[in-house]
């Protein structure tokens, strides 16, 4: 949706879902020193548990922790916190989100009373800001009862190429790229042990939900692509000591929807003939393809018909 | 041709639907006012759907934007006087009226709507013996209609794209508008946006109307209409669209010059 599309094609039917409840225990393991990530399961957007189907996660500085997404609820969000706090008494200074969407940012308000420093792209504030609302409707039970506007956090520091930061003893760069997945992509490299969350940039078995613009995205991947890194935690789906390689089925998947649905529009034919026929072949590979190809090749008809 | 019923249930139903409860079943309360309004005590049967058949998807992918079409087969093409699209449960039921000229061989309308809630939605035709024959289907949704504008509207008010079949028998008019339902919020400043919308469609040739089509507020942000044919649709085509705000904008095709090559005009002529 854009923005609110945004939410309103991907998370449409999380709104009827029931109270999601977390799987107990709440899982985390540490995939580098002093970097710990909890997987999202991977479950249909209308599944109970919904709320709960990022990776998140969180790396501990010798005088600060930074938090990197925090899940799709205010209760993920406080699993997520009470994680950290069995693991160290280290401040948390940083919340940082790599993208707009609900199962990314609605556990912040789970770190307000950190008084940790909320960061993210130079274009989330106005992403969330344009999803409030919406975010609000339909994801109410996701908040703290009474759900209020409030609890959707943005960020107050924006990163508009790149920022540093020190968390003590380590240091991370986060990226902020062009229009991608979304409007507000950003990773964060932690330079220590070369580990790269790459927020739903990347989409392992999950099939890639297309928010932003598919050209946009194969330039963003071929970059990744580029990049030197010992493991990456992507969006959705386990992690990988190569990045390259992991990379390949994504950027297959969107080149066949970019070239399908560009070919379907020169040839006239209609959006269910283009649903139904772009990228067909790739239906095997994914998990939860009837319920994202369809918005994907629908959002990029759209676009591409007035390209 | 131009249809003869005005565009007046946004304002009569509008109220009624200023909060859509969700996840609530089709009902068929709405339908039964619409069809006494829309046609009276008048016999309408169920399509024989060799003939005539409406697609949509059941759960849609985008409820700001769901596909629909409705073919006409066999004895059907040629012999359609009147296509009304109804979405029972949107504020403003009728998505759009389509009259036919005489003779013309339509086989296929395609269009991409905005559906509030679940609901059935309905296409009927009138056959130029003067049979009513409905379609009807259910779509599940929600918020088509209130979903805010998206970012990435925008572009030259009134642009008209054309994307043709290579065999010239099927035609895909775009229009570059916001088709703003008066249900929208803002979302960054809060405000209502007030309603914007392509009212009218004229196509053309040679100076005789082919198909007429009132428009509205159910209408996808940037509406997209698709007509087939058994046969190479007449070319040029002219193609004249006026909206709510009397802006007029029009665009000529002409013709399936080669494989999936169009050549527009794109005049566009805002009063």
């Amino acid at each position: 949706m854009r923005g609110p599309r945004l939410a309103l094609a991907l998370w449409l039917l999380g709104a009827a879902a029931n109270s999601a409840a977390i799987a107990a225990p709440f899982q985390i393991q540490q995939v580098a020193a002093g970097v710990f990530v909890h997987l999202g399961q991977p479950l249909d957007l209308e599944a109970p548990g919904h709320d709960d189907i990022a990776n998140i996660g969180f790396i501990v500085g010798s005088r600060c922790v930074a938090v990197i997404d925090t899940g799709g609820s205010v209760r993920v969000g406080r699993a997520l916190l009470a994680a950290i706090r069995q693991r160290t008494r280290t401040p948390i200074c940083y919340v940082i989100n790599t993208h707009v969407h609900v199962d990314h940012v609605l556990g912040n308000a789970a770190f307000t009373a950190s008084h940790a420093s909320f960061i993210g792209h130079a274009a989330l504030p106005e992403a969330i800001a344009r999803n409030r609302l919406y975010f609000l409707q339909h994801y109410p039970e996701d908040l703290d009862a009474p759900a209020t506007a409030q609890q959707i956090i943005a960020p107050d520091r924006r990163v508009q190429d790149g920022l540093d930061l020190d968390l003590g003893g380590r240091r991370l760069q986060l990226r902020a790229w062009p229009v991608a997945h979304t409007d507000c992509d950003l990773t964060v490299l932690d330079e220590s042990t070369r580990t790269l969350f790459t927020g739903d940039l990347l989409f392992r078995e999950r099939l890639p939900a297309v928010d932003g613009d598919v050209s946009g995205w194969l330039n963003v991947i071929d970059e990744l692509a580029r990049m030197s890194v010992k493991r990456a935690i992507p969006g959705h789906g386990p992690p990988t000591t190569d990045l390259e390689s992991a990379l390949v089925p994504e950027r297959r998947y969107l080149r066949a929807l970019l070239d399908g649905v560009r070919s379907a529009i020169d040839m006239g034919q209609s959006l269910p003939e283009a649903i139904d026929g772009v990228a067909a072949a790739e239906k095997s590979q994914w998990l939860l393809w009837d319920s994202t190809h369809p918005r994907n090749v629908t959002r990029v008809y759209q676009q591409l018909e007035w390209k | 041709m131009f249809a003869t019923l005005p565009f007046a249930s946004i304002v009569v139903l509008a109220g009624s639907a200023a909060a859509p409860a969700e996840n609530q079943s089709p009902t068929d309360d709405a339908w039964g006012n619409l069809r006494i309004q829309y046609y009276g005590e008048r016999e309408l049967t169920i399509a024989d759907s060799a003939a005539f058949t409406l697609e949509a998807p059941s759960n849609t992918p985008d409820p700001t934007a769901t596909a629909l079409t409705v073919r006409f087969g066999g004895a059907d093409i040629g012999h359609i006087r009147q296509l009304r699209v109804f979405i029972d449960n949107n504020p403003s039921p009728v998505a759009s009226t389509f009259d036919f000229a005489e003779g013309a061989r339509v086989a296929e309308i395609g269009m991409r709507v905005r559906v509030d809630r679940w609901t059935s939605i309905r296409a009927i035709a009138e056959t130029t013996d003067g049979q009513l024959q409905m379609h009807s289907t259910w779509v599940n949704a929600a918020g088509g209609c209130s979903a805010a504008p998206s970012p990435a509207a925008g572009g030259a008010l009134g642009e008209i794209r054309f994307h043709n079949t290579p065999d010239g028998r099927s035609l895909q008019i775009a229009i570059r508008h916001p088709n703003n339902s008066g249900f929208q919020i803002d979302p960054l400043s809060g405000n209502p946006i007030p309603p914007h919308y392509v009212s009218h469609i004229r196509f053309s040739s040679n100076g005789h109307a082919i198909m007429d089509v009132d428009a509205g507020i159910s209408l996808s942000e940037n509406p997209t209409l698709r007509i087939a044919s058994d046969s190479a649709l007449p070319a040029p085509l002219s193609v004249e669209v006026t909206d709510s705000h009397d802006a007029h904008f029009n665009a000529n095709w002409h013709g399936a010059v080669s494989a999936g090559e169009t050549i527009s005009d794109a005049a566009v002529t805002p009063r």
